[in-house]
């Protein structure tokens, strides 16, 4: 790399990776290094060729293709840039068409843009800068965008502490790290005391599986925001999770909510779900939950319910349908955003109804409280 | 477009995987920087084919490691053969041969069992290809062991020593981003995102892999697949479950879509019951023709 051009290739490709670090981008020094090289091996007169190499080495996850493709274009401007790109699927929509509008889900459809919480700033002016503390047991009410990312930590974080818990018993297995001394020795009776056949012991593997029941009726308005983040990281970071939202009637967005980046997840949810910020039927919800998709619930299960119980329906249904469900299930939890307000009470017919068939009843309105949620998530 | 990308794609199509300049590039550039690929993309999409059309075009042997939830290093790395070494020292009894002889005897390299791992990292011959598959569904513990050994191809055994790859695989990995993998890991690969195909990719797919199949058939499975990506399923129907579909419509000798035919064969791509109670009801409706002449 002597001449002045491979001077000027990298010098651009250095510029090019600083601007997306700028931009959010993770690009450490070693992929500026392998993406010279891979500049190198391709037809450097071929804005395609670049665009594919670059794009391959640098943006490793779909979430950066937007900001990649909006920066790409702007270092290596061509005259004709949409011809060159040629008939390539876009994974993610340009940004810079806005989704049209549905009914149904119109707070969805503002929070796709990220600028929103511009709207309501009235309190800015006392917002103090977010120290760990402070954002820990501010209410979800008064968040803004880039403290959701504390809310992503934390929904990795319980993640982990799913995953990575094997139970405490050992059981016989093919392969393991300890060997498996009685059946082993058994088996060696009938090969005259010779144990030709080695039986293993490992940990029993806890597979614990999470379904999430969240309330996105009217009342729920002020929290569903930052709760559906909560559970887009969640769905994200773990692989057993089944995530249903519901207001009049219950739909399951475990797919669309699995779409790779926030937004392109929220633009599904909103053609999947007709009834947001709807009036609540808690009863009728987990009816319709037990009756189609029971088979998702079983005694390694935990089921988290993310509602404030406000329920238009009767109270007798709710307890009914909580009750079988809590039957079947290893552990039902109840996160009630409205539990962190001092001087709250849960006295409505709803929650009378659904208490006894709870085993945790939880604040859900600031990070604090999804934190100290760790404690019960093992079964 | 440079002549070994060209090629590439060429070659791929030639193995009866339809590509474009996007896939082709990024397999050139992971064969010749020497990168493991990492692939992600929607269930049924090929992403695994990629590991195989890759093995086959450059005559090289696959070795494949599936992933699951507790997958461990031993499993994929290797193990000793306990019969085979017990069976040794019962033959060896009467030998006048030392303890430390024997020892060294039983952990020699005729008592390894090799697993995927290390039998990539020994191959003798050409470099092999070594698909890593689903590696969303193993643990982050084997994640960190798999970046290890993708990034010197060595392995420490004990009882042997070290080994060393003598040349180094084209590393496939492959993930349905049930979870997300670890930033590290991202880094060191050069990522794939394969989407769903287009209308004429897909056609190009149909015929590809059904050669006898009637021309309007084709079209309209396409036609039919492509309205149906754009409905809200349960589990959205891939590449996959369009060729397992347009195979049984072969073999029914059917020569165009009808509503009862699609009826019949919906468990052909659909797998969820919800999603197949929404489509029936839609076809119940007339909504055939619609599905049809909705083409992009």
């Amino acid at each position: 790399m002597s001449t002045s051009t491979d001077t000027t290739l990298v010098a651009t490709v250095v510029r090019f990776c600083r601007a997306l670090r700028e931009h959010g981008v993770l690009v450490t020094p070693a992929e500026t290094i392998a993406a010279t090289r891979a500049l190198l091996e391709i037809d450097l007169g071929d804005r395609e060729d670049v665009y594919l190499a670059l794009r391959s080495v640098i943006a490793t996850r779909p979430e950066d293709f937007a900001i990649f493709d909006a920066l790409f274009a702007r270092f290596w401007a061509v005259p004709s840039v949409r011809d060159a790109r040629g008939p390539h699927p876009r994974v993610l929509p340009e940004p810079a068409v806005p989704p049209p509008a549905r009914a149904g889900a119109p707070m969805l459809e503002r929070w796709v843009d990220p600028d929103d919480t511009a709207r309501d700033d009235s309190r800015e002016g006392l917002r103090r800068p977010s120290d760990h503390d402070m954002l820990g047991t501010r209410d979800f009410r008064t968040f803004n965008e880039s403290e959701l990312r504390e809310l992503t930590r934390v929904a990795r974080r319980l993640a982990r502490r799913l995953r990575m818990r094997p139970s405490r018993r050992w059981t016989a297995a093919a392969r393991g790290p300890r060997v498996h001394l009685r059946r082993t020795l058994r088996g060696a009776l009938g090969t005259g005391g010779v144990p030709i056949q080695l039986v293993y012991r490992a940990r029993k593997p806890r597979r614990t599986r999470l379904v999430l029941l969240c309330d996105v009726s009217g009342s729920m308005d002020l929290y569903s925001r930052f709760l559906l983040q909560f559970l887009y990281a969640l769905q994200h970071s773990f692989a057993r999770v089944e995530t249903f939202v519901f207001a009049t009637r219950l739909s399951r967005i475990t797919e669309p909510l699995g779409a790779p980046g926030y937004r392109s997840a929220l633009e599904r949810i909103a053609r999947a779900v007709r009834d947001w910020s709807g009036g609540t039927r808690i009863g009728a919800c987990l009816e319709a939950f037990e009756r189609d998709w029971s088979r998702l619930v079983d005694r390694r299960t935990i089921v988290v319910i993310l509602s404030d119980g406000w329920d238009t329906g009767r109270p007798e249904q709710l307890g009914e349908a909580l009750r079988r469900l809590h039957r079947r299930a290893g552990r039902v939890i109840w996160l009630n955003p409205l539990l962190g307000s001092p001087g709250y009470q849960p006295l409505t017919q709803g929650m009378q109804a659904a208490l006894p068939h709870v085993d945790v009843f939880h604040a859900a309105h600031n990070l604090a409280s999804l934190e100290a949620l760790v404690r019960h998530l093992s079964l | 477009m440079r002549e070994e990308i060209r090629r590439i794609q060429q070659q791929m199509e030639a193995g009866h995987y339809i590509t474009d300049r996007g896939i082709a590039t990024a397999v050139y550039l992971a064969v010749t920087l020497r990168r493991p690929l990492l692939v992600e993309g929607h269930p049924g999409v090929g992403k695994t084919e990629i590991a195989k059309v890759l093995a086959q075009v450059s005559n090289a042997d696959l070795i494949r490691l599936q992933c699951y939830e507790g997958l461990d290093a031993t499993t994929a790395l290797y193990e000793w053969n306990y019969p085979r070494q017990l069976l040794h020292i019962r033959l060896d009894e009467g030998s006048a041969r030392s303890m430390e002889e024997r020892e060294a005897a039983i952990f020699s390299e005729p008592f390894l069992l090799k697993r995927p791992l290390l039998q990539a990292i020994t191959h003798e011959g050409n470099a092999p290809v070594l698909l890593i598959d689903e590696v969303d569904r193993s643990d982050e513990e084997f994640e960190a062991f798999l970046l290890e050994v993708l990034s010197d191809f060595q392995v420490t055994i004990p009882e042997i020593g070290t080994v060393r790859a003598t040349q180094t695989p084209a590393v496939v990995l492959t993930s349905n981003r049930s979870r997300e993998l670890s930033e590290a890991l991202r880094r060191r690969c050069l990522y794939l995102w394969i989407d769903y195909p287009s209308f004429d990719k897909e056609l190009r797919i149909i015929h590809a892999k059904l050669p006898g199949i009637n021309e309007r058939l084709a079209a309209e499975v396409a036609t039919f697949m492509q309205s149906l990506r754009r409905m809200t399923l349960a589990k959205t129907p891939g590449i996959a479950e369009t060729l397992d579909w347009a195979a049984a419509l072969v073999v029914l000798h059917a020569s165009a879509l009808d509503a009862t035919l699609v009826q019949e064969t919906l468990g052909c791509f659909l797998k969820e019951e919800g999603d197949l109670r929404t489509i029936g009801a839609a076809l119940d409706a007339g909504q055939l023709s619609v599905m049809l002449s909705s083409v992009a």
